[in-house]
């Protein structure tokens, strides 16, 4: 991948634009802003405490889960569901 | 809620839960762009359940929270793409971390051989440290980070020690992976949401 971005010469101020708009796209409540430095490193740190929380999330979600399962009996409907879906 | 009525995912084309070309799919020339998203979610919540059906069985309930976090998360990699650079990440710790565990079991039949009685678990295995998510592997944090490329922001340094694989990565490749990787949490986050509003309604 490295190689491949040097042999087409270094990347353009445009492009980097480009990604950072679509970065901003998936953020949640985003607000159109300037391209200006400033806004690029706040826009970083939403971004960061945006993946932390989908992180803390995950985490949050296997312990319900872990719960769930540990009190769902094998023939009950939600494992029935399971086995349908990895039959088909 | 639509997450409660995930349709059926395909069946992949190769069985072998080893295989990570499965969500090359996704990347098919005829694949438009919501084509291609309903395909990887569907890879992913295949690759979750049947995770999930295998730790039902197998894993003492100590374990269970610890064994779903690392399901999510090597599923979310089985079913994106393999040019993604985070999911080349992610399933190389999984494998790093299955082969040590192999590595302690052989210590410890070696050890069975050598002494008649049975011998007690090395100290070692208590010790063992979680891989998080977003930490990078050994090989890599071994690796000195790339010196801060031009017009690179501060906060892009806290971005590759979040996103699997990121120190190595240019400050573009980084952007991209990063979009990608957010998009892949999401989809995961919103298949154990739907999950356990199903189960919670038995």
């Amino acid at each position: 991948m490295s190689s491949r971005r040097s042999s087409r010469g270094s990347i353009s101020e445009e492009e980097i634009n480009e990604l950072i708009s679509k970065l901003q796209s998936l953020l949640p409540n985003s607000r159109r802003r300037g391209s200006s430095q400033a806004s690029t490193t706040k826009l970083l740190k939403e971004t960061c405490n945006y993946i932390k929380s989908l992180h803390r999330e995950v985490d949050d979600l296997s312990d319900r889960l872990s719960d769930l399962m540990a009190t769902m009996d094998h023939n009950s409907p939600g494992a029935e569901i399971i086995r349908s879906i990895l039959r088909s | 809620m639509d997450a409660k009525r995930t349709p059926p995912p395909p069946t992949p084309p190769n069985p072998n839960p080893s295989v990570i070309g499965s969500g090359a799919a996704a990347d098919g020339g005829g694949f438009g762009r919501g084509e291609a998203a309903a395909a990887t979610k569907h890879m992913l919540a295949f690759h979750f359940l049947r995770a999930l059906s295998r730790i039902h069985r197998a894993t003492p309930v100590t374990r269970r929270t610890r064994t779903i976090r690392r399901a999510a998360y090597s599923s979310m990699a089985r079913a994106a793409s393999p040019r993604r650079a985070w999911s080349r990440a992610l399933l190389g710790q999984v494998r790093a971390r299955r082969s040590r565990t192999l590595m302690r079991r052989a210590a410890v039949l070696v050890r069975r051989r050598v002494v008649a009685a049975p011998a007690p678990s090395p100290a070692s295995a208590r010790g063992v440290r979680i891989i998080a998510a977003g930490e990078t592997s050994a090989a890599a944090r071994a690796v000195p980070p790339p010196p801060r490329q031009q017009g690179e922001p501060p906060r892009a340094e806290a971005l590759r020690r979040l996103v699997p694989g990121g120190a190595g990565m240019e400050y573009s490749s980084l952007l991209e992976e990063t979009a990608d990787y957010l998009r892949s949490l999401r989809a995961q986050v919103q298949l154990m949401q739907g999950l356990v509003d199903l189960f919670s309604y038995q």
